[in-house]
């Protein structure tokens, strides 16, 4: 049975909403009430009208609070949407081998340049880093398409389809296995944008938004600026101009071209940095340290939790490339996500917590997450066992469960089997397996 | 009239150390200690109490909203003048140790200005850590401290000061010297299993070096084993007791 709500005459009844919204009415009779309930009026406390930007959209934990798109859409939903505007992100990529910060900060300018953001790129020869940065793929017309980002999956699945594993009937119609999140609107699409790593931004974008000053490089070598300086030319850039969301982007902090830095001088660069974007509601800022720097013990113990607190979010991308051990653990992923903080501008516990679809913290404890880069784009996605579990010990005996031909496997070749469900053969490292539960 | 910092019976005029870890942030319990004692100034009679924060890490705009959530709007009391907010991260020049002088004569003058009331006044310190990572010399910070807990004193007025811990098995010397003139200590750590959807973290209540001996009305300690735990909602935080007693879990 519903629920109505009936004032009873002659008396103010109050209704309370979320974000202090408060309904307040005088009831005259009770047949009125009924009959005209517009008598009831909205009145809305410390509701303010924010400026729309393009590209980001109201954070669903605050209408007071505006959200941009990192530009890798599982990221953005690691951070309970995307970053939000004055707040300042840092990424700590300890692996000297690889370069994933740097490959964070791309698609952040990116995103910001097909918003048509304004963007203040720090760091070591910028025009060198923006020649890197990654774009929508060949094929993308003025809108991409909703299906090129699931583009690879499709065409292993095609790949597959003359193979197609016997799932018994009972579980052919469950869902997917999935371990990551993606784009499932076309709204989506337009706030994240789809971009392929193959593909190379154009001159004549770059020099188009060079030409209208909605990039602005800070070359720290060339110009051997100090910290403090870096820090005015960011702040100069930002009072320029309000009109349109900024992004500053500083690549590989504490890296050599910066000078002789001490953890105390990033930490005060750090914490500068965040009061700035306080005061400028219409910036927000992704940092990534040098892979030196990166190190939890480099400044001290504690390191990197000194720098979570002095920054809205922190993450730590470590790297598989330096530890042959747990590449051939979890050869599906190229490395872990450590989540240090993550941005609450406007509530006491991050929006993430409720909101993330990775983290799954709304269900139960929290997910361990994992990156992966393919050759077409870099994921996040929750980390999981390979479907042997891991390691030669959980392997099967071949026997006569076998679903294509008895007989044991050849070199080369690997089986696996889910317990009570079917075990299979798959050539070339191709797993195919059907699974006795969705989990 | 509701303790300031419930549900932790403690009493008014005090030294109260708050440690956290990155995981677990106290940010509540400042938030809801100002809170109540708004609130509390508003029932106390003609006098307001003042309320001083001194804000290193966070900016106006964030006490103003979560404010809003316990129906207080910082604004009017900050025109009022039962609110001071002092912005360290504005000032804060760590070369300059001359800032931290100045930004206590700021707090000296705004208590010696407000008129004695029947509540004790507060001062918030929501950050001594970064002062210290920042590039304050650790003396210029102690000194700093040691002369806030004195005008506190000297004012009648509840001291909370804030500190993070990094190193969880080694306190580090800011932290040795502020368990010596605290009087009571909360620690908010995470849960040692990892991050939780039900529960946010746990929170114990420890005696410092300055509790008094004497007391006559004894607070009910939590160690650690018999910590509080807590869930941060929307509304704020939610405590309950260990175990599956309280329903939560």
């Amino acid at each position: 049975m519903r629920k109505t709500f009936r004032p009873f005459p002659g008396r103010v009844a109050e209704r309370r909403f979320g974000d202090g919204i408060s309904v307040l009415a005088f009831i005259v009779s009770e047949g009125m009430g009924r009959r005209k309930m517009s008598s009831f009026k909205r009145k809305a406390i410390g509701k303010q009208a924010l400026p729309v930007y393009p590209g980001t959209r109201i954070s669903p934990a605050s209408n007071q609070c505006l959200i941009t798109s990192t530009g890798i859409s599982s990221l953005d939903d690691i951070l309970g949407g995307g970053l939000p505007l004055s707040c300042s992100l840092v990424f700590a990529a300890p692996d000297i081998h690889s370069s994933y910060g740097d490959l964070v900060q791309k698609y952040f300018f990116a995103q910001g340049l097909a918003n048509g953001h304004r963007i203040c790129l720090v760091g070591k020869d910028p025009e060198g880093f923006v020649k890197d940065v990654m774009w929508y793929p060949k094929s993308h017309s003025a809108t991409p398409s909703a299906g090129d980002s699931e583009d690879e999956e499709k065409d292993e699945e095609k790949g597959d389809e003359s193979q197609k594993v016997k799932i018994a009937w009972r579980y052919e119609n469950m869902k997917q296995f999935k371990t990551t999140v993606g784009n499932s609107s076309s709204e989506a699409e337009s706030y994240c944008q789809t971009f392929e790593l193959a593909s190379r931004v154009p001159e004549d974008v770059i020099n188009k938004a060079r030409k209208a000053d909605r990039l602005r490089f800070v070359d720290v070598g060339l110009d051997a600026l100090s910290p403090s300086a870096v820090l005015s030319e960011i702040t100069r850039y930002m009072e320029s101009d309000s009109s349109a969301p900024v992004r500053i982007c500083i690549t590989s902090l504490g890296s050599p071209v910066w000078g002789d830095l001490t953890s105390q001088n990033i930490v005060y660069f750090l914490h500068s940095l965040r009061a700035t974007l306080r005061k400028h509601p219409h910036a927000c800022a992704s940092t990534s340290l040098a892979p030196e720097v990166s190190a939890a013990s480099w400044g001290g113990a504690g390191w990197i939790d000194k720098v979570g607190w002095v920054s809205d979010g922190a993450l730590t991308l470590s790297a598989f490339t330096a530890n042959p051990a747990l590449s051939s653990m979890f050869p599906a992923q190229h490395g872990l996500l450590q989540i240090h903080t993550l941005p609450s501008p406007h509530t006491l516990s991050a929006p993430s917590d409720r909101l993330s679809t990775l983290r799954g913290l709304s269900s139960s404890g929290e997910n361990n997450l994992a990156f992966k880069c393919t050759r077409k784009r870099l994921i996040f996605e929750t980390l999981h066992l390979d479907v042997e579990g891991g390691t030669s010990e959980r392997r099967t005996r071949p026997s006569g469960l076998m679903v294509d031909g008895g007989g044991a496997p050849e070199a080369g070749e690997k089986v696996a089997q889910v317990e009570g469900g079917v075990g299979v053969r798959a050539k070339k490292g191709k797993k195919r397996v059907a699974f006795d539960y969705d989990f | 009239m509701p303790s300031l910092f419930s549900p932790f019976d403690l009493p008014d005029d005090i030294i109260l150390l708050l440690s956290d870890e990155l995981v677990a942030p106290a940010d509540f319990i400042l938030h809801r200690t100002l809170a109540a004692h708004l609130k509390a100034g508003l029932v106390s009679g003609r006098v307001k109490p003042k309320s001083v924060i001194l804000s290193v890490s966070e900016g106006l705009s964030r006490w103003k909203t979560l404010a809003m959530k316990s129906n207080i709007n910082l604004q009017t009391h900050l025109d009022l003048g039962t609110l001071e907010f002092i912005e360290l991260s504005s000032c804060a020049e760590p070369s300059a140790e001359a800032n931290l002088r100045g930004v206590f004569d700021r707090v000296r003058m705004a208590l010696e200005n407000s008129r004695p009331s029947q509540q004790p006044h507060l001062i918030i310190l929501d950050d001594v850590s970064v002062l210290e990572w920042i590039g304050f010399s650790p003396t210029s910070v102690q000194r700093f401290i040691r002369a806030l807990r004195s005008l506190a004193l000297k004012a009648n007025a509840t001291l909370v000061l804030r500190h993070h811990v990094v190193t969880p098995n080694e306190p580090d010397e800011l932290l040795r010297h502020l368990l010596q003139i605290c009087t009571y200590h909360l620690e908010v750590r995470p849960l040692a299993s990892g991050r939780s959807g039900a529960v946010s973290g746990e929170v114990a209540l420890h005696a410092g070096f300055s509790y008094p001996s004497n007391n006559i009305n004894p607070v009910k300690l939590l160690s650690r084993s018999s910590a509080l735990q807590y869930c941060l909602t929307e509304a704020g935080p939610e405590f309950f007791v260990k175990g599956t007693s309280g329903g939560v879990l």
